[in-house]
């Protein structure tokens, strides 16, 4: 089941940091293709590289070379208002620290995606997003009055709020126990094949990785491994 | 993003901002109550002049002289319509004693008299008590007079008392005079009586300087074009001689006016100082709520903000709470102009300013949103770069500003301060020297306080206690903030100090610096059959170094042949004054030593004789004081053509004179050749010293024998103007103070902004095992380093400055600055400690391990 346009396409990217006298690569030359639809997980250890590679997909991070395209936009050559607006129509994110206003309550944290795009009646789908993750009644509660576990679940349904074709999520359990960590999880699952989304989790957790349809292996900024897991085809292409 | 959205973000964004709120009130509205009161005092007086400019003249026109109406001036106004009235007064200052039959008889002062003829005023009323109107209860045979006199003389309405040696009943005293104006300064209470009245005394003829009003009102439909034509004809009737000084209601207290002008441009500055340091204090805020905010930032890139749309959420909200800052400002400037009567005393007459001053409130916000928006761009601007990748990695700061960024900046930085400062100063130069010279004070603080913490970081720690380590190691550590709180603090205190030791300077000078041998008292208009027996009086009372002169009244006409009135033309209201008053001349054997010549004939001698002084033969000769000489463009070998009363003289400058006018004796800027004068009509001046205690009863004697004889009290009058001086101080310091305030307050943001930090580091000593108060000790002790090295910067500057000030500008010794000094150190380090306290009491207060949690 593969289309025309991949969601993302990595071509080449390599990322250097200046660090002393010789700049340090971060990234190798990565070449990636990631389908829409796939649930894609990277792993590796701390230090190989996983959060920069999510950083230059999400165009929060810009490659020293090489080539990005979301979606067919070259997020390597755009400009930070441009980018700004690819992530806005794009891209959900869920991080390991959920990452909410704090001065906004849970309702108007869903709130703030969906009236960015233009989305007519956005409090009718916050209500209903949240409701979604089990917190409809949470609304008006600021960050600080919610537990982890309810924060990273406002998280998720301000990921989905404007129905982005593709979610990045980092580490999005490291910060939860078991149980709520495998809640989120779920809940994440769900939604996303209810939205069809396509899905990129970066993780160093190999039991989470499992849940993936498609594991990518880093070590020291170079693909070590990409293999398929499950039936769903996620097809590597030069 | 859609407008809706930008503001229903800013709602949202705002709530739970309680304590930067309140920072911004504090920080902008101490600056711009400061502003609004200064722009509102300034502009309601010049309303309540321009709103009674009819009552303040009592006419439409008048013409004020000192010598009568010229015959041709005198026709013309006779010949005016039937329909313009006509009224005079003439004033002059005058010695009066309580009448004989009461309980103070023979006791004298001086006071202020004036004399109507016809009906005055024509615009505004004399109050009177009984509240009777003044043409009922004022006759030949009577006066009113302002309750002072009542008081002073002990003396009750329908008593009697002596002018001029005639007896006057008292009929009423006066409750309100319409062209009196408070600030200006006076010899003496008001007495009125009538022409007739005075007429009756003979004062006007011992040759008194009575200056005479001719007072005019047109009919109730006259017009504009009526009151020029008025003018015109008057002016053409006085041949262009400036004596006689022809004025409408409109053009009246110029000279007020133009004192109002000037304080609002002074006082104006230093409100504006206020703001600025108020300004550094929202710069502080801003960055403080922003480094607390960057997560959020990362946050909203990550959701598709774009950099412009989070700057202009950001710069909204400053805005917005600036625009709040700057009305609780405004309302408080309000506030502050209703009590601010009670500073002035009765500088300013009651009910004139009226606290409500919209065009004061407008400027007050303005710049109050002008400054926030400069002051907070640069870390707005910051704001906008804070990399979204931050959302991964925590450690990520915002990217650094071009260099290009950081020079728009600065000199949108450099152009608010100008621009601020034109806005209140009105005057280009001024506004830039005040720029520059605030640049050049904030970075002198800065670098020196900056070498001052280098210093303290480079003092050995290890052997102090933990007590004075602690603090030693926080001030001096990098990036502790705390250069800006003192630069902020030591400005506040700079100004407040710097005018504190001026004024000082000044009153000190009035008060208490006259020399061992100067005159206690005047006497002024002694005739000359007078004078005998007024030194028999005075050595009955025991004067000592008593000296006297002679005085002939002259008018100068023309400066080598060329009219006084073209000299004139042109030339600013003082010189014109300068050169067309009525001036005095004097002729003497030997000069005071207190003046020396400086150019000309006997060069260089101190007190020379009339032998060594005027030596030519063939022409009169004249000695000429040196800033006068200056003043007119007169030099050694001008001949200077006066008006003696009617009779020309041409008199050669032969000498010029440094005069020290400090050791208060008897000096003219006129000395002439002995022989030339002696003819002439003339008075004579005394001076001597005359014990304390004596001086009432000399009073009443000479008041007995010789009523025509005013004596001016040197104390007295030195005091009135001391005390005038004290008001005019208090007032300036009073906004002086709103720059500490602003300081103090950034002190407390300084503080508060790094709370967190503070939390932690309060949370690790604790844990160490210190209690509550030695933390509170060791930041006790930080506090107070910060205020002792914003205070001693301060005061070193302040103490430079204010003998600068005093030395240059007003020719001053400088005053005794130890006293002043130490309130000024103590008052420094007591507010640091007090507001470094008051803001780490959230960090002291909290149990340790919520702080290490939160990190």
């Amino acid at each position: 089941m593969t289309t025309a346009r991949p969601v993302l396409d990595l071509r080449g990217v390599t990322r250097t940091l200046p660090s002393g006298d010789s700049p340090l690569t971060i990234l190798h030359a990565v070449d990636l293709v990631i389908q829409p639809g796939e649930f894609v997980a990277i792993l590796g250890p701390s230090g190989s590289g996983k959060s920069t590679l999510l950083g230059i997909m999400a165009g929060l991070d810009r490659p020293s070379a090489g080539e990005v395209y979301l979606d067919g936009e070259p997020l390597h050559s755009l400009s930070e208002d441009a980018l700004a607006l690819v992530r806005r129509r794009k891209l959900g994110f869920v991080f390991q620290s959920f990452q909410l206003l704090p001065n906004l309550t849970a309702k108007e944290n869903v709130l703030l995606p969906i009236e960015l795009s233009g989305v007519r009646d956005p409090g009718a789908r916050a209500t209903a997003l949240l409701a979604a993750v089990g917190l409809g009644a949470r609304g008006h509660h600021y960050p600080v009055q919610l537990s982890g576990g309810e924060q990273q679940r406002v998280a998720l349904a301000r990921a989905f709020a404007s129905e982005p074709p593709l979610l990045l999520a980092d580490e999005p359990t490291g910060n939860l126990d078991s149980t709520n960590g495998t809640a989120v999880m779920t809940l994440l699952e769900e939604l996303r094949a209810r939205h069809g989304t396509t899905f990129v989790l970066v993780t160093h957790d190999p039991a989470l990785a499992a849940r993936a349809e498609r594991q990518i292996h880093l070590r020291d900024g170079r693909v070590e491994r990409d293999e398929l897991r499950a039936s769903r085809p996620g097809l590597r292409s030069a | 993003m859609t407008f809706g959205l930008l503001l229903r973000q800013i709602v949202r964004d705002l709530r739970g901002q309680g304590a930067r709120l309140v920072f911004f009130l504090v920080c902008l509205g101490t600056g711009v109550g400061a502003v609004v009161a200064v722009a509102g005092f300034s502009r309601g007086l010049e309303n309540g002049i321009r709103d009674r400019a009819r009552q303040l003249l009592a006419a439409d026109a008048a013409i004020s002289s000192l010598r009568k109406l010229t015959p041709t001036l005198e026709n013309t106004v006779a010949g005016l319509p039937k329909d313009v009235e006509v009224a005079r007064t003439f004033e002059l200052v005058t010695m009066i004693t309580a009448g004989s039959s009461t309980a103070a008889a023979g006791e004298a002062m001086l006071v202020e008299l004036k004399a109507l003829e016809g009906r005055y005023p024509f615009y505004g009323t004399i109050t009177l008590a009984p509240e009777r109107p003044l043409t009922e209860l004022l006759t030949k045979d009577t006066a009113v007079v302002a309750p002072e006199v009542l008081s002073r003389l002990g003396l009750r309405v329908g008593e009697d008392l002596a002018i001029g040696g005639e007896r006057f009943r008292i009929a009423a005293t006066i409750a309100a005079e319409p062209d009196r104006i408070g600030g200006t300064f006076t010899l003496g209470p008001r007495i009125f009586v009538t022409k007739e009245g005075l007429d009756r005394t003979s004062l006007e003829s011992f040759g008194s300087r009575v200056v005479r009003k001719t007072l005019f009102k047109l009919p109730p439909a006259g017009t504009r074009e009526d009151l020029e034509r008025l003018v015109a004809t008057l002016k053409a009737a006085s041949n262009g001689v400036l004596e006689y000084r022809i004025e409408t209601y409109a053009e009246s207290q110029a000279n007020l006016r133009d004192g109002i002008a000037r304080v609002d441009k002074y006082l104006g500055l230093v409100a504006l100082l206020s703001l600025l340091v108020g300004g550094v204090g929202i710069a502080q805020t801003v960055r403080a709520w922003l480094a607390g905010r960057l997560d959020s930032l990362a946050v909203l890139a990550c959701l598709g903000f774009r950099p412009r749309e989070v700057l202009a959420l950001f710069l909204s909200e400053t805005l917005l709470l600036a625009l709040a800052g700057s009305l609780a400002g405004a309302a408080f400037g309000t506030a502050v102009l209703g009590v601010l009567p009670l500073f002035l005393g009765d500088l300013v007459p009651a009910g004139w300013v009226s606290a409500w001053q919209p065009a004061g409130v407008l400027r007050g916000v303005l710049l109050g949103l002008a400054l926030a928006a400069v002051f907070s761009l640069p870390t707005l601007l910051a704001a906008g770069r804070v990399p979204p990748a931050r959302v991964l990695r925590r450690d990520t700061e915002p990217l650094p500003l071009s260099r290009l960024s950081i020079s728009v900046v600065l000199t949108l930085l450099f152009a608010g301060v100008f621009g601020t400062a034109l806005v209140q100063a009105r005057s280009a130069l001024l506004a830039l020297q005040f720029t520059l010279a605030l640049l050049a004070v904030a970075l002198l603080l800065a670098g020196v306080a900056a070498l001052l913490l280098n210093g303290l970081a480079r003092i050995p720690r290890e052997r102090l206690s933990y007590r004075l380590r602690h603090p030693l190691a926080a001030l001096a550590h990098p990036g502790s903030g705390t250069l800006g709180s003192i630069v902020a603090l030591g400005i506040g205190v700079l100004v407040v100090l710097t005018l504190a030791l001026v004024e000082r300077s000044l009153s000190s000078q009035l008060r208490s610096d006259l020399p061992k041998d100067a005159p206690t008292l005047f006497l002024i208009d002694v005739q000359p059959d007078q004078w005998a027996g007024a030194e028999k009086e005075l050595r009955a009372a025991g004067a000592t170094r008593i000296d006297s002169v002679p005085v002939v009244m002259a008018r100068l006409k023309a400066l080598d042949g060329q009219p006084v009135e073209k000299l004139a033309e042109g030339a600013k209201e003082n010189k014109q004054w300068t050169l067309t008053r009525e001036q005095r001349l004097t002729y003497v054997d030997k000069l005071a030593d207190d003046n020396e010549i400086v150019a000309g004939q006997a060069l260089g001698a101190h007190g020379a004789t009339a032998k060594t002084l005027f030596v030519k033969p063939d022409v009169a000769e004249l000695s000429l004081e040196r800033d006068f000489a200056k003043d007119l463009g007169a030099k050694v070998g001008s001949v200077l053509t006066f008006d003696v009363q009617g009779v020309p003289l041409d008199l050669t400058v032969t000498s010029i004179r440094a005069v020290n006018w400090k050791t208060f004796g008897i000096n003219f800027f006129f000395v002439v050749e002995p022989g030339v004068l002696e003819d002439a009509p003339q008075t004579r001046l005394a001076a001597a010293r005359v014990p304390p205690e004596r001086e009432d009863a000399l009073r009443s004697a000479l008041a007995r024998s010789f009523p025509n004889v005013t004596l001016v009290p040197v104390r007295e009058v030195l005091e009135k103007i001391a005390a005038l001086l004290g008001r005019l101080g208090g007032a300036v310091r009073f906004l002086g103070g709103f720059t500490v305030l602003a300081g103090v307050v950034i002190l407390a943001g300084a503080v508060g902004a790094t709370s967190s930090r503070r939390g932690r580091e309060v949370a690790l000593l604790k844990t160490i095992g210190l209690s509550r108060a030695s933390v509170s000790g060791i930041f006790a002790a930080e506090y107070a380093l910060v205020g002792l090295v914003a205070a001693g910067i301060a005061i070193v500057s302040a103490v430079t400055l204010s003998h600068a000030i005093a030395v240059e500008v007003f020719d001053l010794p400088p005053a005794g600055t130890a006293g002043p000094v130490l309130v000024a150190a103590l008052s420094t380090v007591f507010v640091a400690v007090a507001a470094g306290l008051l803001a780490s009491l959230g960090a002291l207060r909290r149990r340790p391990i919520e702080a290490l949690r939160s990190e």
